[in-house]
């Protein structure tokens, strides 16, 4: 039995037997900590100063979500596909507009209290930190509100610090810190309080290769001690690599929830022809996509040069076609390659829209 | 007690964040000081009486500009650093979290009148002899904390309405003149004394001058004691006011998410 949740074709999720898959069989015995039901979030706004307009957005649209504890679960999804909301639903910042929201136990709504003595927030970006103040006056503050026993206050912060690896400049002032050793902070001020949960809203957004591999690493280490994490990315690798399941995610909805593995899995039986080119347009591109037999074409259009994924069914058949619509292009390559994670999703928002 | 924690680590925090850079203060010590000094230049020749009035006004005015600012901005600068995300969902009530920024912010608010208290003393060589030393001690802190749950209402008022921010830069001045700390009010028109009299620290500020100046005649006809408890009943009333704000900048800030756009 399958359990890939599938709702770009049938326009609902469907589950094997009406409970959530948990992807990896073995895992299913394990406590719930995050239950999400029906969950919608709108916001409202207006725009205009004479002529107000009230404007209506659904930033999250429906959503069903059951992470147990111990589980790296992502959430991944274009720019405004509704991550950052969900996150601020489940860490009691706003709340919900329809729906339950139950995390570790506590409902989100009417105990507040109790569900943010027991989870970390990580945002990603530079901001989100005194500037003016140390490392370590940071850190005390934040441990002082989210109430570490004074007993331990120092020896904790003392460990965590040297965690993220910032013993050394503990007491420099966190404005002369690199954007790499702030990202470090922030992780460190999120698990100060050693909550059982710790919710990372794109923890890598900004940081340079090995800045964001150290804070994978991180991830990983706060995973192998016991603690459920719910992050949010842009990045596929990121999810593919860290996340036990990854939910995709635009418009608000969850299109696919599954294993790395089991993402791939929808894409199983398609190809991707590569295509390197100058000059290709998205002009280029909507004729490939319209063209019967192609799934979906992702684009990247540099300046110089351009990449197309064209995923196909049949590439030995579709391989003839798609290069005699690019005849008069200047193509350098076309190669046929085993679809990623990568175009499983993008085939899963594309074909959503 | 892990209320009173949250608010003794925000008063902390405040501080740090104070002395980080606390060269913010000088606009605060400067205009009150000017202030003072003009105020005595309307004068001919001024009388020990009136000089001794105006250097305690200015010290008086030096207290506002912090309070004013710093607790009426205390939420708006967690949205400039972006903490507010973990200011709001920290397991602490805001209130309690704002509460002891602002007791930091009505401290430095005295420290600083203080300063320009005695700097003013010094110019004009009028030695301030304090008549009671220990019923102005008394008032003193007791206006400090007047000074403190002002600040808080502010600081609630201001995240509710984008309009009353926009007040704050205009407001300095007419609470250095309402609150009598540049002319006794009864110099005011008739219609500002019902705002003069609902600042808590219009009271604060004339037990002081009662504690302070030996045959101090201007004040209100309630005297020290009664200035002391209209003081204080305002102070309370600004705090329930102000615990009553922050449940609905709480509402709020879940409901809608203007509070919290970064
Ligand atoms: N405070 C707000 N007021 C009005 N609309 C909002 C607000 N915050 C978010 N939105 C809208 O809600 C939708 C979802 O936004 P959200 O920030 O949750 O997306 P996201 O998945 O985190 O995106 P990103 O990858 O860019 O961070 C977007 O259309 C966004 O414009
Ligand atoms: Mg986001």
């Amino acid at each position: 039995m399958t359990s890939i949740h599938f709702r770009a074709l049938t326009g609902k999720v469907i589950t094997s037997n009406g409970i959530p898959s948990t992807g990896e069989r073995g895992m299913d015995d394990r406590e719930i900590v995050i239950d999400v039901r029906g969950l919608v979030r709108k916001y409202h706004s207006t725009t205009g100063v004479l002529h107000q307009k009230r404007r209506e957005t659904v930033a999250v649209d429906h959503i069903d979500l059951q992470v147990r504890r111990g589980e790296l679960f992502g959430l991944l999804g274009p720019n405004g596909a509704g991550k950052t909301t969900t996150i601020k639903v489940l860490t009691t910042l706003l709340l919900p507009t329809e729906g339950s929201v139950q995390v570790l136990g506590y409902d989100a709504v009417k105990q507040p209290m109790e569900v943010r003595k027991r989870i970390g927030l990580i945002l990603g970006g530079e901001r989100g930190l005194y500037y003016r103040i140390t490392a370590r006056q940071n850190l005390r503050y934040f441990a002082d509100i989210y109430g570490v026993p004074i007993a331990i206050r120092d020896k904790r912060i003392e460990e965590v610090l040297a965690r993220v690896d910032l013993l050394d400049k503990a007491d420099v002032r966190v404005e002369d810190y690199s954007r790499g050793m702030k990202q470090r902070l922030h992780i460190a001020k999120g698990i100060v309080h050693d909550p059982e949960l710790v919710f990372m809203d794109e923890p890598t957004i900004g940081l340079d290769p090995e800045a964001a591999r150290d804070t994978r690493a991180m991830t990983k280490e706060l995973v192998g001690e016991g603690k459920t994490i719910l992050l949010t990315t842009h990045y596929m690798y990121e999810a593919d690599e860290l996340c036990d399941r990854v939910g995709v995610i635009a418009r608000g909805r969850i299109l696919a929830l599954d294993t790395p593995s089991g993402l791939k899995a929808l894409v199983k039986d398609t190809s991707v022809i590569e295509v390197e080119g100058f000059g290709l347009t998205e002009m280029d591109v909507e004729s490939l996509r319209a063209l019967e037999g192609v799934r979906t074409v992702a684009a990247n259009m540099g300046e110089d040069k351009q990449t197309m994924r064209v995923q196909v069914e049949d590439p030995g058949g579709m391989l003839p076609r798609v290069a005699h619509i690019l005849e008069d292009r200047k193509v350098i390559g076309m190669k046929v390659k085993e679809p990623t994670l990568e175009d499983a999703y993008l085939w899963l928002v594309r074909e959503d829209a | 007690m892990p209320r009173l924690r949250a608010a003794t680590a925000s008063f902390r925090h405040q501080a740090s964040m104070f002395l980080a850079e606390p060269q913010w203060l000088i606009p605060n010590i400067i205009a009150p000081f000017v202030l003072a000094m003009v105020v005595l230049m309307l004068y001919r020749e001024p009388s020990p009486e009136a000089v001794l009035y105006a250097v305690l006004g200015g010290g008086m005015m030096g207290m506002w500009g912090n309070t004013l600012y710093a607790s009426g901005y205390s939420i708006q600068s967690d949205r400039w650093w972006g903490t507010v995300d973990a200011i709001f969902s920290a397991p602490s009530p805001l209130i309690w979290i704002i509460g002891g920024r602002t007791v930091w912010n009505a401290f430095i608010g005295i420290v600083n009148g203080l300063f320009v208290l005695v700097a003013a003393m010094l110019i004009f060589r009028t030695p301030l002899e304090v008549a009671n030393f220990p019923m102005f001690l008394l008032a003193f802190v007791l206006t400090l904390l007047s000074l403190a749950a002002l600040g808080m209402l502010f600081s609630a008022a201001f995240v509710l309405t984008r309009s009353a921010q926009v007040l704050t830069n205009g407001l300095e001045f007419p609470i250095y003149v309402g609150t009598g700390s540049m002319f006794p009010i009864f110099l005011l028109p008739y219609w500002t004394h019902p705002l003069s009299l609902s600042l808590a620290p219009t009271w604060g500020i004339d037990a002081i001058r009662y504690s302070a100046l030996a045959g101090y005649a201007q004040g209100f006809r309630i005297g020290y004691w009664g200035d002391m408890l209209a003081m204080a009943a305002l102070s309370l009333l600004y705090l329930v006011i102000s615990i009553w704000l922050f449940k609905a900048v709480d509402r709020r800030a879940r409901r809608t998410a203007d509070l919290m756009r970064y």
